[in-house]
């Protein structure tokens, strides 16, 4: 089982152009889809949930193609989108067991077992006859969880699943994706780069549509490694540091600040070595493709779509 | 990568199958249960039988005369709400952000379950209608003092249905089309304006009628298929609402020239099928008022007028027979009496007591266009008897054709004429009904 992306594009009406021509490999596991608001991830999330045609190229789930393939990729997914809602008259389990005859599981007494369950891995099972409208936006996000998690899917696809989420939602939220993921493919975005970092085995970072890096996270930290600094600094010192250093991020510390910093070689007296992170190197990545693109990229791409 | 055969027979997917008949049955009581829970329902239902009864407490009305009127109120005032509530049920998904949640489930998109949803709100609006009646039923038993018949309201409800389907068919897929409401607005302004200018319309665009039920039910039937086949494309490349209007105005031609060719063939409105028991219904009203016998009876189109349209005017009441000779004499001298004496005012309503409604036909023009033409064939249902085959003529206990009543403003019958009246008679009469 695994999600094959070839050559996707997509371009939406208007001219804007979302994804450029993307190649992805995902394999079993969680996979991370790191990347700026705007970057495309949202889209092709869409796509491989079959809610938008791809512009050009092509993406299979489990083999089946996402354009001519739809309900059997349908089967095999389950789905959480960025932004949802619920009908709010509907209790919990109400809610659950009308999306599970969306989801044609047919039986009732399977339906039942596999909504008592999923609810129970959410952590719902004490609110199953509470109507949805009485929900709070972290508890609709779990009840979203659920619904995805409902058809015990070969492939998950979870469009910042955290957003809303309390600390120990998130923690749950971990443990749960790390249960669920074994031969199982759970594709899961956020911009936020900690949440990658802490759970997801492979990675690929988004930019502007296309893809500036594809693989594991250490294979993503290795350059870095012997270049990453910690300075503490005045904080009359930081706009001298930007001008001189690559930095990739600012803290307070008891004493004053600290500055992360990219460098081969350390020439101020208060920088010390350190471990490179996943903050680090997308920093780094962002920075490198900025100065490299022309910032009308989208025009570009514009131009090279077939009339 | 391991086969598809593999993929497929592996894990839990193998639980999954294709749709079957409980599955739809579970779907439908969802969808039925999405419905009828909330504010909406409730208030609609409260409403419909609030006005439905309110119009049928009166002394004296039938359960024909009170089912009708419910009827009515159900076709007019839930038919344009229902317009509204079938486009909200449509855009639900839209409006609870859930689309996203609904159309990645393999059975999202599928036609099936835009039907399920159409025919949940359909049914609902069944319930609304039942409701309204029953209310209606309420206020006759409580008020009105006349006997209690079953067969009225169940008639009433059963030629409700398919129009009301019909307006749920238009805002469901107007919404769904155009994901706006602003279509749904134009087609319940269409839905009121038409039978409210009933006289000057050509019923062939009045959707209320209920004798246009297989039109009705081939419409509903287009409207949600192509519904359902708009309903399976994806949702972020369905296109702007102007993507569509092509195919908007492409029926919307159609539909005209469907109504140009009826106009053009069968004269300005088309003879409908007479519907005996909307007559029957119609003439349980010579029953229910006190003064000169009122009533609803169809015209040569079906449409029902009601003596009481035509007051603050002295009227001439004609009935009338095709068979018989004097009849048409009558007629003519009455139409070149009112074009003589304009000054009269008087209105002028020829009923025509036969059981062949197509033979008024020829005498239309002999009566004049101002002439109400109407006819007078029904039986009697108010108190679950048979009691003759014109009812208003009994009403008014015509022995002999011609026979002309003269009533006044207050719809006092100051006069009457049997056989052949004289200019000068009538013009007597008109003018001593006038004085009083």
């Amino acid at each position: 089982m695994q999600v094959e992306i070839t050559g996707l594009r997509k371009v939406y009406p208007g001219g804007v152009v979302a994804l450029k021509g993307l190649d992805l490999t995902i394999p079993p596991g969680i996979f991370g889809l790191l990347g700026p608001n705007g970057s495309g991830k949202t889209t092709l999330m869409r796509i491989l949930a079959t809610l938008l045609e791809p512009t050009a190229g092509n993406a299979r789930v489990g083999g089946y193609d996402v354009r001519t393939e739809k309900a059997s990729v349908r089967e095999l997914l389950g789905y959480l989108p960025e932004e949802f809602g619920f009908y709010p008259n509907l209790t919990a389990y109400e809610m659950l067991d009308y999306l599970a005859l969306l989801g044609r599981i047919n039986d009732p007494k399977e339906r039942q077992a596999r909504i008592e369950q999923s609810l129970h891995r959410v952590d719902l099972d004490q609110v199953t006859g509470r109507r949805v409208g009485t929900f709070s936006s972290g508890m609709k996000r779990r009840l979203g969880i659920a619904q995805a998690i409902l058809n015990n899917p070969r492939v998950l696809i979870l469009d910042e699943p955290a957003s809303g989420l309390d600390p120990e939602g998130r923690v749950r939220l971990r443990d749960l994706l790390a249960e669920l993921a074994g031969d199982r493919v759970v594709i899961l975005s956020t911009h936020i780069v900690n949440e990658v970092a802490s759970i997801a085995q492979r990675l690929a970072i988004l930019r502007r549509g296309q893809c500036l890096f594809r693989g594991r996270l250490s294979d993503l930290l290795e350059p870095l490694k012997g270049t990453t600094w910690i300075i503490d600094i005045n904080e009359d010192e930081l706009s001298r540091v930007r001008q001189d250093f690559e930095v990739t991020g600012v803290f307070r510390s008891a004493t004053g600040m600290q500055v992360r910093v990219l460098a081969n070689a350390m020439s101020h007296p208060r920088g010390h070595a350190t471990e490179p992170t996943l903050d680090d190197a997308y920093v780094a990545l962002m920075n490198r493709d900025a100065a490299q693109t022309d910032p009308p990229c989208e025009r570009d791409a514009e131009q090279d779509e077939p009339a | 990568m391991p086969p598809r055969q593999t993929l497929l027979a592996s894990g839990t997917q193998s639980k999954m199958s294709r749709p079957d008949l409980p599955q739809l049955v579970a779907l439908f009581a969802q969808e039925c249960r999405i419905a009828f829970r909330g504010a909406t329902f409730w208030s609609l239902a409260a409403a419909s039988a609030l006005v439905a009864a309110w119009r049928a407490a009166t002394p004296g009305t039938t359960s024909a005369i009170a089912a009708y009127r419910a009827a009515e109120v159900i076709l007019l005032g839930l038919g344009v709400l229902a317009i509204f509530l079938a486009a909200a049920s449509a855009a639900r998904d839209r409006r609870q952000r859930a689309a996203e949640l609904v159309l990645a489930k393999p059975q999202g998109s599928s036609p099936s379950l835009v039907l399920l949803r159409f025919a949940a709100v359909w049914v609902s609006l069944a319930v609304i209608s039942a409701i309204a009646l029953a209310a209606t039923s309420l206020a006759q038993i409580s008020v009105s003092g006349t006997a209690w018949h079953p067969y009225p309201y169940a008639h009433a409800l059963a030629r409700t249905l398919l129009p009301v389907g019909l307006a749920a068919a238009l805002g469901f897929s107007l919404s769904t089309i155009f994901t706006t409401s602003l279509a749904s607005a134009v087609a319940a302004i269409y839905w009121v304006i038409i039978p409210l200018t009933r006289p000057h319309v050509a019923t062939v665009f009045d959707l209320t009628l209920s004798q246009h039920w297989p039109f009705a039910a081939l419409l509903t039937a287009l409207l949600m298929l192509l519904t359902a086949a708009f309903y399976a494309r994806p949702i972020r490349d369905r296109g702007p609402a102007t993507a569509h209007l092509g195919w908007a105005v492409a029926l919307l031609l159609l539909a005209a020239s469907v109504a140009a060719y009826s106009v053009a063939t069968n004269g300005a409105d088309a003879l409908l099928d007479p519907d005996p028991i909307l007559s029957a219904i119609a003439a349980q009203s010579c029953l229910a008022d006190p003064r000169a016998p009122g009533f609803w009876l169809p015209d040569a189109h079906g449409r029902l007028i009601a003596l009481s349209d035509h007051t603050n005017r002295p009227i001439v009441l004609t009935f009338w027979g095709p068979a018989v000779g004097e009849s048409a004499r009558s007629l003519i001298l009455i139409r070149n009496l009112a074009a003589e004496s304009r000054s009269l005012g008087f209105a002028r309503i020829a009923v025509c007591v036969d059981r062949d409604r197509a033979a008024m036909q020829p005498f239309i023009g002999d009566a004049g266009s101002d002439t109400v033409m109407l006819w007078d064939r029904g039986r009697h249902f108010g108190d679950g008897t048979y009691a003759g085959d014109s009812p208003a003529a009994v009403a008014y206990d015509v022995g002999e054709l011609p026979t002309t009543f003269i009533l006044d403003r207050e719809r006092r019958v100051t006069g009457r004429i049997i056989g052949d009246a004289s200019p000068d008679r009538v013009r007597a009469e008109v003018t001593r009904a006038i004085g009083r």
